[in-house]
């Protein structure tokens, strides 16, 4: 609530300069000063907490350099989508902004690129996987800020309960199911969940593992045979009663996510700051493990690494401020800082991911990323196919023909 | 010489003109506020239809039809289309029904009215988001209350029960929230409508012994009418456009197995990205929207004759 009003302040006195301002210009008795400051805005994802981060990272900025007005606005993840597509489809987009994707506006040509808001320096100091992975059309637009990947928990608890390892292929995944239930039973074995919220990701890591995959670095192959023969297997699943009921509805952070923590769900995928959300959001005591998600039988495991970007509009006269600003965001202590606030994921700078390698809790996840596919953001189309996917995935479950569905999908990418 | 008489002419209706511009300062508002508020979002509404919108939401230019050839493609509309229909009828009617009934207890003298009277007022007077989102969570398949009570009662054999993830089951559910919020306003209308029936009416018909069925069908229905006639217009508006009773409670998920041609735009926009197929989404709302105003138009006119 605080920093709503801080930011309603702030906004109240710039209308009353403005207006000011502008009076003064009618009435011509001020000399026209040149323009001192520059402000600019920034939208921030909201990881976790952020703003008393932002905050603080503002005001040392500003203190530093009088001459920028930096303002933050941290936005929770369900809303952000809709910011930003409102912002600039009304022609006023943020100055910074934080995303998990910018490759339709790069290729709007909206943004600049990453050399234009970062320092040199800054940019060599970043994981150049992560570069590659942030470049539309062969050049670089945004800066990665951080990534998390998957992997596959388990109730450690309920598993020995039930006599078995945890799956680590698909026909293990309905041998230990079955075992669940007859040894454990009140418990779902697996918390599959192909909600709106994170369809795109559940298929992604259960498909991979069958050699499916949504786009293969040229062509979208969203309604492959092994695409198909993923939903099938995970209706199977569905059938066996392994899962809870409502797969098509089930979310991560209001579904099966707290029942995993409750001990409700027995396995369930899980990202690097999960731990975390368990120990502090969920205040759950259950005994958990990581593995590798389930593969199909004689195929290779793979993990979602999901990157997320800041990346600059480009706006009359704000490029210096914006790279002054990106640029201290990045230096190690304050970057630190940032790592810290979000809680739990893959640093993507050189230097703090090798600091954080040493972390127990961390080191699985950032031994799995070799293995990382990672969501096609580099694609302008993406962000329609996401939400296709997000939308529709789940129909598979309620009834839809799941040819029909990935068809769909399809064709939303391929703009056909 | 023919001349003069024509140059005079135009100076007669500048004379006229100008006591014409006499109210202008009094309707300036209201003409401005329909300028501003009704016709130039209409005619930027029809102009988003035709044209070209990137994924960002940047304009690319003029396509012409190609919005409405996608959303009449989209193989989701025809489901959507028949569900909105039957959505809109179904809650209408009932809404209808129930009201009736309701308005003839509360027009009924019987001790504590007033309280009952207040009662029915709250669901209007909550938040439909509110309510909407309080179903939502009391039909949660975990943690619902409603699973539980039924679970206490013996009727389902376990407690987690899914109703908001099946799409059939689902609409009913998101139907019945629908008509209670829309069950006060309808039954003050009928109420009103009720206690405007002359009493002497009745007591002529009781004088001829006709019975309170009898009494209720030919002299209470009839007089009704009117009041029936814009209660189902105005909700039949209400309920076509309801937006947050679906949204709180499926987002019209799975999929968009749960929705109505209006949370079907917002999610071609918001969701698919598709600024353009939700303008000429928007476009055929409005028009079917124009045709019930029109109907509504007719029915008070009639009303008036």
């Amino acid at each position: 609530m605080e920093e709503v009003t801080t930011n309603m302040t702030k906004r109240f006195n710039g209308l009353v300069a403005m207006g000011a301002a502008g009076l003064l210009a009618v009435a011509g008795a001020a000399p026209a000063t040149a323009q001192d400051t520059t402000s600019i805005d920034m939208i921030a994802a909201e990881y976790a907490d952020m703003a008393p981060y932002f905050d603080d990272l503002a005001a040392r900025f500003m203190e530093a350099n009088p001459d920028v007005e930096v303002a933050v606005q941290v936005v929770s993840w369900n809303d952000i989508y809709d910011v930003i597509n409102t912002r600039v489809a009304a022609g006023d987009p943020p100055d910074i902004m934080n995303l998990n994707y910018f490759a339709n506006f790069a290729a709007d040509g909206l943004l600049y690129t990453a050399e234009e808001i970062v320092s040199a320096e800054t940019l060599e100091g970043i994981i150049p996987a992560f570069r590659d992975n942030s470049k539309y059309d062969g050049v670089e637009y945004a800066v990665p800020d951080l990534a998390s990947d998957r992997l596959f928990f388990y109730n450690a608890d309920v598993l020995e309960a039930a006599g078995v390892e945890p799956p680590a292929t698909w026909s293990e995944m309905l041998t230990v199911c079955e075992a669940i239930q007859e040894n454990v039973p009140g418990v779902f074995p697996y918390g599959l969940m192909f909600g709106p919220e994170e369809a795109q990701a559940e298929f992604i890591m259960w498909t991979g593992g069958n050699g499916g995959r949504v786009f293969d670095g040229e062509n979208w192959l969203i309604n492959s045979a092994e695409n198909l023969e993923t939903l099938e297997f995970l209706q199977t699943l569905q059938d066996n009663g392994c899962t809870p009921p409502s797969i098509g509805t089930t979310n991560r952070t209001d579904g099966a996510w707290p029942l995993f923590a409750e001990g409700v769900v027995a396995m369930v995928n899980g990202s690097n700051f999960f731990p975390g959300t368990l120990e502090s959001t969920f205040e759950s005591d259950v005994n958990w493990g990581v593995t590798e998600v389930p593969a199909n039988d004689g195929k290779e495991s793979i993990t979602l690494g999901v990157q997320d970007y800041f990346y600059a509009f480009k706006k009359d006269g704000n490029q210096e401020a914006v790279q002054k600003f990106l640029t201290f965001l990045y230096e190690p202590d304050n970057y630190a800082g940032f790592l810290d606030a979000a809680g739990g994921f893959v640093p993507a700078t050189i230097s703090a991911g090798e600091a954080m390698s040493s972390d127990p809790v961390q080191a699985p996840f950032i031994a799995a990323l070799p293995s990382a596919v990672f969501y096609p953001s580099d694609q302008a189309q993406w962000p329609a196919v996401q939400g296709a996917m997000q939308q529709n995935l789940g129909t598979a479950f309620s009834g839809a023909d799941k040819q029909q569905v990935l068809d769909e999908i399809q064709a939303v990418a391929t703009g056909e | 010489m023919t001349q003069s008489p024509t140059a005079k002419e135009p100076a007669t209706p500048r004379r006229r003109r100008l006591p014409n511009l006499g109210p202008l300062p009094w309707i300036g508002p209201a003409l401005l506020l329909i300028f501003g508020v009704v016709l130039w979002p209409t005619f930027e509404m029809l102009r988003t239809s035709a044209l070209d919108i990137s994924i960002s939401g940047i304009s690319r230019g003029l396509t012409g039809l190609t919005n409405y050839q996608n959303l009449f493609g989209n193989p989701d509309l025809p489901g959507i289309m028949i569900r909105t229909l039957v959505w809109v009828g179904v809650v209408v009617v009932l809404t209808i029904l129930i009201s009736l009934a309701l308005a003839a207890l509360l027009n009924a003298a019987f001790p504590g009215r007033r309280f009952v009277r207040w009662a029915l007022i709250v669901p209007w007077a909550a938040s439909v988001v509110m309510t909407a989102t309080i179903w939502r969570w009391m039909l949660d398949t975990f943690y619902g209350i409603i699973n539980r009570i039924l679970y206490d009662l013996g009727l389902i054999p376990t407690f987690v029960n899914e109703w908001l993830g099946v799409p059939d089951v689902a609409i009913i559910w998101l139907m019945f929230v629908a008509i209670f919020v829309s069950l006060p306003f309808t039954t003050y209308v009928i109420l009103a409508g009720m206690q405007s029936i002359p009493q002497d009416i009745y007591e002529a018909a009781k004088v001829d012994g006709a019975t309170g069925w009898n009494r209720y069908r030919s002299i209470t229905l009839p007089l009704l009418r009117p009041a029936l006639l814009v209660a189902s217009i105005i909700n039949m508006i209400n309920v076509y456009n309801s937006f947050p009773v679906i949204w709180a409670m499926t987002e019209g998920g799975p999929g968009s197995q749960t929705d109505t041609t209006t949370t079907f735009m917002y999610k071609l926009a918001f969701r698919f990205q598709d600024i353009g197929q939700a303008a000429a989404m928007s476009v055929v709302n409005f028009t079917v929207i124009l045709l019930f105003v029109l109907l509504y138009l007719r029915v008070v006119d009639w009303r008036r004759a």
